[in-house]
């Protein structure tokens, strides 16, 4: 077979491979609209990466401007309340609605941007662990047990204290530590594909294992690697706040959730709103995150559909 | 099978429980709790405010700090200055240590040469530089002698020299002192359970009064609130660590009161020997630009102390002539056009994260700078590092504090005399004024030297300045008990209320 | 206050680190790590002056007693919500306790020690704020690290459950006319344990590491704490210490699961196959 020839049909079958794959996609969503909860989720989730995008066009406060005078100005339910500051002022008279929109593009930054590290690195190191086996595999593992071996919030805590605190060290530190995960899922995955006959099949007939990985092995574990991934980010945007809840996140002034919290754990018997709402923030992007998460794995993994 | 896990999980959690104290109250018991934990209980090789606290119960001195920098008797009944480099001192007679060794001159000696010694590496070696030696007269008299006079000298060994126990420590070691030490204060250790509390036991034998409580319980709580709230709940006799915003709380509770310790001076360094700090003007302006007594009123209640210089007011020798830098953005973008920024300047504010309300007085101090045109990058750092940083030169602007001690030379000599450290500024003639102040034993010519330092750097500029923060005490309504200047938390003058 | 700054001048520090060899070269120190290490000798705490493994041995059992504390706490009630949830599927029960196991998730467990904090103690003055000594102080800190655990024990359970309950054995069963209580606890449960428990043995290493942050929460005296204030501290023959000794827990555990995972579900196996 000449090399041309080989190329040219490895760019068919990518794209004979593709098709079904957005077929596929089709079908999930359509699962996904039929139950409430994820659609819900979904709904919830999309609302806040609009807000957190968008807010700027109709929201005009500066999280940093400071009226010293007007701090701990309560919510405006309560008595005091204002509507210049809906959700009341923190420690240095600050809108909190303000750092909490601006805090949000963090969390979300960070953890979507966090996973996409990871995941990239884990399902990279998972395949070739997984499919090929052997001393590669055994050399992969012992760097996962020697990840795994540490705890991941030290590990995160110690470089990020070396390294010193931003938004792109804290990124590439969660990233780096949770790709374990998406290697060792992704890994079971194709150590159980890999013995199956279409694999062995395709293999006997001398098919070249980058398009058996493309074609037979990755399409069949990247549903369970959608759902870690979703769930994940919800995951990684609470160690994103713990990090900063311990004064390691992003320096200030930045917002962050994290920060926010931990800046507000000090008036708790004061000004309960200032622990309280980064809070129920985190909260409810988790929420939704999770929500859509298991609704993803409903639709995604047939043996839980089932059920 | 599962059952029997469950049960052996169950039976060692009952175990642990059992094993962990609690405590009993009665009238008898103080329970004293602080924000950090006790790291050592030998007082020589500790400069932690906390475990200080608890050494001076259990550790004497040879004379009581007082508020206007004097002093009184102690360990110590008499003494007289014989030269002006030396003092001769008598102790009173008949004082033992807790596990019986006599209180001599020898001991004195041993300890005045144990934290000299390099092997201790005490941190109070330092602030001890200017004496050299202690020569033993008889057993109860002994001369201490200075290689320069030294007017501070007394208080000095007051707070900075424990007499600790050569027999005792001889046999157990410096590692096992640390741990359980012996002392000739009014209290000795009972137990100490690492991370959790240390418990004092009234030490029958001591030579003065007895304190009135036979327990004293040392313990840690991190958390500001819940220091309160352990205050009001009555959980707690003595609390310290009272963020400003919790003390009307403490007022209204009805169940404690507050009694005013040190002070905490935090101040900006500025790195005088770089651009664009080495113009004085850029200096001047930085100190015009910060708006104290806005701050003072919106983190402090209004009750901080606004500085009108490097000494601060509280302390003896301050100038009271001196009026705070005015806020005036201005003015302070005048002073930077002159000195050749029209365009303002951009510069990076280090400060340490453990120390309170440092976040907020930070963003505060940033906005200030701001609206003069000097545009502030926040870099907070951890203890350890910004601590590297400061000695490795690597600050252009940062927050530090000290307390507001009663003796000038106890932290003016430390931070701006040359021989000390020259990290960020060095000034001939504040050098000559600061060895003028040690020497100089009268104290009205000693106020004197002081004002004039004040003024000096009140002009130069080596810092920002900015407020003097009075620390307090929450103590329960049930205990009498005021607080001292020098911040400690000394049981043995703790009495009930009535 | 603490450390004031200039208790240690530049010249005792540098002896310091020349005395504790921090000047060597890294793989010099890090060779005489190893060495000590191996025979349980980390050296002397920079801050508190004693041998380092004398620490770690007073704070681990505080650790260990939150971690196993909450374990339990998670289990006990994870496992019978997760079972009922899965027999009354559908249920107004059903739902809303998994929508409940959704919202332990979705909370970082240090937010909910804080309200916790807030409400039981600040509000209501039930529990002690913070520390360690009896049953009362342990509530709030084991409930906090647990509560997430324990929401995602339940959801486990649940799915795990009814998946067995699906199983063609338990049907039989089913068609035998066996008691439905007896095909639950009996046949069901005990094969949907079996997950649970490699699960469970596989979130005690992230415990030991979630006291980290609950530790300083509630002034817990663990190592979680101790750990955070050496990293800070730049304590580093603590923090190494700490560090081996956490990864030595891991490393246990985590051997104890890949073993029993193999035994467990024979799909898996490790031999090599071309």
């Amino acid at each position: 077979m000449k090399s041309k020839d080989s190329k040219s049909k490895l760019i068919d079958d990518m794209f004979e491979d593709f098709l079904p794959n957005i077929h596929r996609a089709f079908e999930v969503l359509k699962d996904i609209l039929k139950r409430p909860s994820a659609m819900a989720g979904g709904i919830l989730l999309l609302l806040i990466l609009l807000t957190s995008v968008l807010f700027p066009l109709v929201f005009h406060i500066n999280p940093l401007d400071q009226d010293l005078m007007a701090r701990f100005s309560p919510p405006v339910w309560q008595d005091g309340g204002t509507w210049k500051h809906i959700l009341g002022t923190d420690n240095l008279g600050r809108d909190i609605l303000s750092r909490l929109l601006y805090g949000s593009r963090v969390s979300l930054l960070v953890g979507f941007s966090a996973v996409l590290v990871a995941s990239v690195a884990g399902i990279f190191l998972g395949l070739v662990s997984g499919y090929y086996g052997g001393k590669i595999d055994h050399f992969i593992m012992r760097i996962a047990d020697v990840f795994m071996a540490y705890p991941f919030m030290l590990l995160t805590i110690s470089v990020i204290a070396v390294l010193g605190p931003s938004i792109f060290n804290l990124i590439i530190v969660l990233g780096i530590s949770d790709w374990v995960t998406y290697a060792r899922t992704i890994r079971g995955s194709v150590l159980s594909i890999k013995t199956k006959e279409f694999v062995e099949a395709s293999r006997a007939i001398g098919t070249p294992d980058l398009i058996i990985i493309l074609r037979h092995v990755l399409p069949n574990v990247i549903s369970p690697l959608i759902v870690l991934a979703t769930l994940r980010v919800a995951n990684i945007i609470i160690w994103e706040s713990g990090l900063s809840f311990l004064g390691m996140g992003t320096p200030p002034p930045m917002p962050t959730w994290g920060r926010m919290l931990s800046e507000g754990r000090e008036y708790i018997t004061d000004a309960w709103w200032l622990v309280t709402i980064p809070g129920l923030a985190i909260m409810m992007t988790i929420l939704s995150i999770n929500l859509l998460g298991d609704g993803l794995r409903d639709a995604l993994d047939p043996r839980l559909k089932n059920l | 099978m599962k059952k029997q896990y469950l049960s052996i999980l169950i039976g060692i959690l009952l175990c642990l429980m059992m094993a962990s104290p609690g405590f009993a109250r009665d009238a008898k018991t103080l329970i004293v709790i602080q924000e950090s934990e006790v790291v050592g209980l030998d007082l020589m090789r500790s400069s932690l405010q906390n475990t200080m606290s608890v050494c001076y119960n259990i550790h004497d001195t040879l004379f009581h700090p007082q508020e206007d920098a004097s002093v009184k008797p102690a360990l110590a009944e008499k003494w007289e200055q014989i030269s002006d480099l030396a003092w001769r001192i008598t102790l009173r007679k008949g004082i033992k240590f807790h596990n019986g060794e006599p209180v001599n001159a020898q001991a004195v000696k041993f300890s005045f040469d144990r934290i000299k010694s390099p092997e201790i590496k005490s941190p109070h070696k330092g602030k001890l530089s200017a004496f050299s030696e202690i020569v033993v007269i008889d057993d109860l008299t002994f001369e201490i002698k200075t290689t320069n006079s030294f007017a501070p000298g007394l208080y000095m060994l007051a707070i900075y020299l424990p007499i600790v126990p050569p027999d005792y420590i001889k046999e157990v070691g410096d590692t096992k002192f640390n741990t359980d030490p012996i002392g000739c204060g009014p209290y000795k250790l009972e137990k100490w359970i690492r991370g959790d509390s240390v418990i004092l036991e009234r030490f029958e034998g001591y030579y003065a009064s007895k304190p009135y409580y036979e327990k004293v319980v040392f313990k840690t709580v991190p958390e500001a609130s819940a220091r309160v709230a352990a205050l009001i709940t009555e959980e707690a006799d003595v609390v310290s660590g009272i963020p400003v915003h919790k003390r009307k709380s403490i007022e209204e509770s009805g169940k404690a009161y507050l009694t005013s310790q040190m002070g905490v001076m935090p101040y900006i360094g500025l790195n005088t020997y770089e651009p664009p700090f080495d113009d004085v003007r850029v200096r001047q302006a930085i100190n015009h630009a910060i708006d104290r007594e806005l701050i003072n009123k919106a983190l402090f209640d209004g009750k901080a102390i606004i500085c009108n210089g490097a000494i601060s007011p509280r302390t003896f020798g301050s100038a009271p002539d001196l009026k705070p830098y005015a806020f005036d953005p201005e003015k302070a973008k005048a002073l930077l056009t002159e000195a050749g920024h029209p365009n303002g300047i951009e510069v990076r504010l280090a400060y340490p994260t453990y120390m309170s309300q440092i976040q907020e007085q930070a963003e505060a101090i940033g906005a200030n700078l701001a609206k003069a045109g000097i545009k502030v990058t926040l870099e907070p750092f951890e203890r350890a590092v910004m601590w590297e940083r400061y000695k490795g030169k690597k600050h252009q602007m940062y927050i530090y504090w000290w307390d507001d001690a009663p003796e000038p030379d106890r932290y003016m000599y430390s931070l701006f005399h040359s021989e000390s450290r020259d990290y960020y500024y060095k000034n001939k003639s504040a050098d000559m004024l600061l060895d003028l102040g040690r020497t100089i034993l009268d104290r009205t010519d000693r106020a004197k030297v002081y004002n004039k330092l004040d003024h000096v750097l009140y002009e130069d500029c080596p810092w920002a300045y900015l407020y003097v923060i009075p620390e307090v005490f929450g103590v329960s309504n049930k205990v009498a008990y005021k607080g001292d200047r020098d911040g400690f938390l000394n049981m043995y003058w703790a009495k009930p209320k009535n | 206050m603490l450390m004031l700054p200039g208790d240690a001048s530049y010249q005792e520090i540098e002896e310091l680190r020349e005395q504790l060899g921090f000047n060597d070269p890294l793989y010099v120190q890090y060779a005489r790590f190893a060495i000590k290490a191996v025979q349980g000798d980390f050296g002397e705490s920079l801050y508190y002056h004693v041998p380092v493994m004398e620490l770690i041995i007073e704070r681990l059992p505080a650790s260990l007693e939150l971690a196993v504390s909450a374990m339990i706490f998670a289990l006990v009630l994870a496992i019978p919500l997760g079972i009922l949830s899965a027999v009354k599927r559908g249920s107004m029960l059903d739902m809303g306790s998994m929508f409940g196991a959704l919202l332990g998730i979705s909370m970082p467990h240090f937010w909910l020690g804080i309200m916790m904090m807030l409400f039981f103690s600040i509000h209501l003055g039930w529990l002690p704020t913070s520390g360690r000594g009896t049953f009362a102080h342990l509530i709030m800190p084991a409930v906090s690290l647990g509560l997430s655990l324990m929401a995602m024990f339940a959801r486990l359970t649940r799915s795990v459950m009814l998946e067995v309950l699906s199983l063609d054995y338990i049907r039989t069963a089913r068609a035998k006319g066996l008691k439905e209580q007896v095909i639950i606890y009996k046949h069901a449960l005990k094969n949907a344990l079996i997950p649970l428990v490699t699960v469970a043995g596989m979130q005690f290493g992230f415990l030991i590491g979630g006291t980290v942050i609950i530790e300083t929460v509630f002034a817990w005296p663990g190592l979680g704490r101790l750990v955070i204030q050496a990293i800070f501290g730049r304590d580093y023959p603590l923090v190494q210490g700490i560090v081996f000794v956490f990864s030595f827990i891991f490393v246990g555990i985590n051997l104890l699961v890949d073993i029993l995972y193999v035994y467990l579900d024979p799909q898996i196996s490790y031999s090599e196959e071309k």
